[in-house]
């Protein structure tokens, strides 16, 4: 039988899961219908990710991988059509691979959108060369020649003849590498693009995924990085282009906030259920 | 009704069909599972032997005359032996010599940059610090990371010293799994973010355009 005077903290451990979900969906929805415009600090790493875009000269060409799938878009799309904009906004260009099946129809579609807002071409601004077999390999064989990792593009047509690859085929001619990552790519992209050809890297990382990348931007084996849904909004707010990133946030910030309060609600719950219970015994 | 309103539509449909199993199972959610099961084994299905036998294997070999890949080739077809049981055994000869190329190339590499150069980052930044504040950060990093390894470290008895130490080493790893919490909460919340966009800013914008 449950302890006279009890329910109440009993009930809050024991909250229909679908309450909590209707609450967490309230939190997120709201703002993205009426956005309050929370402040958005801008990290260290997030600025170092900025710098190194800036760093390169006009006119150069980087190389960014689209390393995900549908399943994190989300997150990363942000980080993808923000690197792009910047690039193409200071008249950089740009030669995208994926090293995702998935990934292939992403990068098409963020290129795109990208480049159309700038009034790129392709081809002389930028190039996508598509989805090759084995990460690994396809990051080892670059370093000795990107055109025989990709003897052609996404489209067939053959690496050789495009005009934004003459003069580019190693990672000697490539001042920096970008990776929008969902796994362990970042780690991979820094052991063989990095270390095995001192390549300069930067990763957009998913948020699961930051933790485990922290480390080789402390060892500066990555030159910056962006950690999730926050770190897409600071690098936005850095190029000056609010996007879905910075739209994001301040649902993010309010769902944060209702789940520390039901972490701190049940734990409380817990802990007056614990004392109540402890007063039964000694009486 | 262009295509894009069309799959914005259909997908929207299928978002809230997979949702409304945060209220219980149902026949919605399990069509729309299978569906996306579906289409994803078929799309990687083509994606692979396209990307990997076609542009690969095929087109080098028989059009471009690149017979140097043949080996390889066999090789690959060597692990299709893993589908007959009675000559299965075949398939450890691809095996054997994909893991004794790729150990190769890995250990070197794997030591080098997630080993000695994270080992080397964690000392030497304590001792080059340019500020107090960076001296502080990099000595706790170095603190915990020696924690944690006396935590890891079975061959003695956690007792005196070295239990106080390894207690330490379990508060540090606490905080690096409730960081790694609070990020993976933050992830799944943005799964939910770009959903949610996707309903309130890409359907509406397809509805409009089938109204008109």
């Amino acid at each position: 039988m449950a302890p006279t005077g009890s329910a109440w903290h009993e009930g809050l451990s024991r909250v229909d899961r679908r309450v909590l979900f209707l609450a967490v969906a309230a939190a997120v929805a709201l703002p993205l219908l009426f956005p309050l415009n929370l402040p958005i600090r801008i990290s260290q790493e997030a600025r170092a990710f900025h710098r190194e875009m800036e760093g390169v000269a006009p006119g150069r060409v980087i190389l960014l991988s689209f390393d995900y799938e549908p399943d994190t878009m989300a997150e990363l799309d942000p980080m993808s059509l923000a690197v792009l904009r910047h690039a193409f906004g200071r008249g950089v260009r740009v030669v995208a691979m994926t090293t995702y099946a998935g990934g292939v129809g992403i990068a098409e579609r963020i290129l795109a959108q990208a480049a159309a807002e700038a009034g790129k071409s392709y081809g002389t601004d930028y190039a996508f060369l598509g989805y090759n077999p084995d990460y690994s390999a396809t990051m080892l064989r670059i370093g000795e020649s990107l055109r025989g990792a990709y003897p052609t593009d996404n489209y067939g047509r053959p690496t050789d003849e495009l005009p934004l690859l003459q003069g580019v085929d190693r990672y000697a001619e490539i001042p920096l590498v970008v990776t929008i990552s969902a796994s362990a790519l970042s780690e991979y992209w820094v052991i063989w693009a990095g270390g095995k050809y001192h390549a300069r890297i930067i990763a957009g990382n998913t948020a699961i995924q930051a933790v485990l990348i922290y480390p080789f931007l402390q060892t500066g084996q990555l030159a910056g990085m962006l950690g999730g849904l926050k770190g897409a909004a600071e690098y936005e707010r850095l190029v000056g282009r609010d996007g879905a990133g910075v739209r994001g946030m301040d649902a993010q910030s309010l769902a944060h906030f209702l789940i520390v309060l039901f972490i701190l609600l049940g734990n409380l719950g817990y802990l007056l259920q614990r004392r109540v219970r402890a007063r039964e015994t000694r009486v | 009704m262009s295509a894009t309103d069309a799959g914005v539509i259909v997908a929207a449909v299928l978002t809230l069909a997979i949702f409304s199993f945060l209220y219980r199972d149902n026949p919605f959610y399990r069509f729309a599972e299978s569906l996306l099961v579906g289409v994803s084994a078929g799309y990687y299905v083509v994606h692979y032997f396209d990307s990997g036998v076609v542009h690969k294997f095929w087109v080098p070999v028989v059009q471009q005359k690149q017979f140097w890949l043949l080996p390889g080739g066999l090789l690959g077809l060597l692990m299709l032996a893993r589908l007959w049981p009675r000559v299965q055994w075949i398939s450890r000869f691809a095996i054997a010599f994909y893991v004794a190329a790729w150990s190769g190339y890995l250990i070197p590499s794997v030591l080098q940059e997630r080993i000695l150069k994270q080992v080397a980052g964690s000392l030497l930044p304590a001792a080059g610090s340019a500020s107090l504040g960076a001296f502080l950060g990099a000595a706790l990093v170095l603190c915990g990371v020696v924690a944690i390894l006396v935590y890891f470290y079975f061959s003695a008895e956690h007792r005196g010293l070295a239990g106080r130490v390894s207690r330490v080493g379990i508060l540090v790893l606490m905080l690096g799994f409730g960081a790694s919490f609070g990020y993976t909460v933050m992830g799944r919340l943005s799964l939910l973010i770009g959903r949610f966009q996707f309903l309130f800013q890409d359907l509406p914008a397809s509805l409009r355009h089938l109204s008109h």
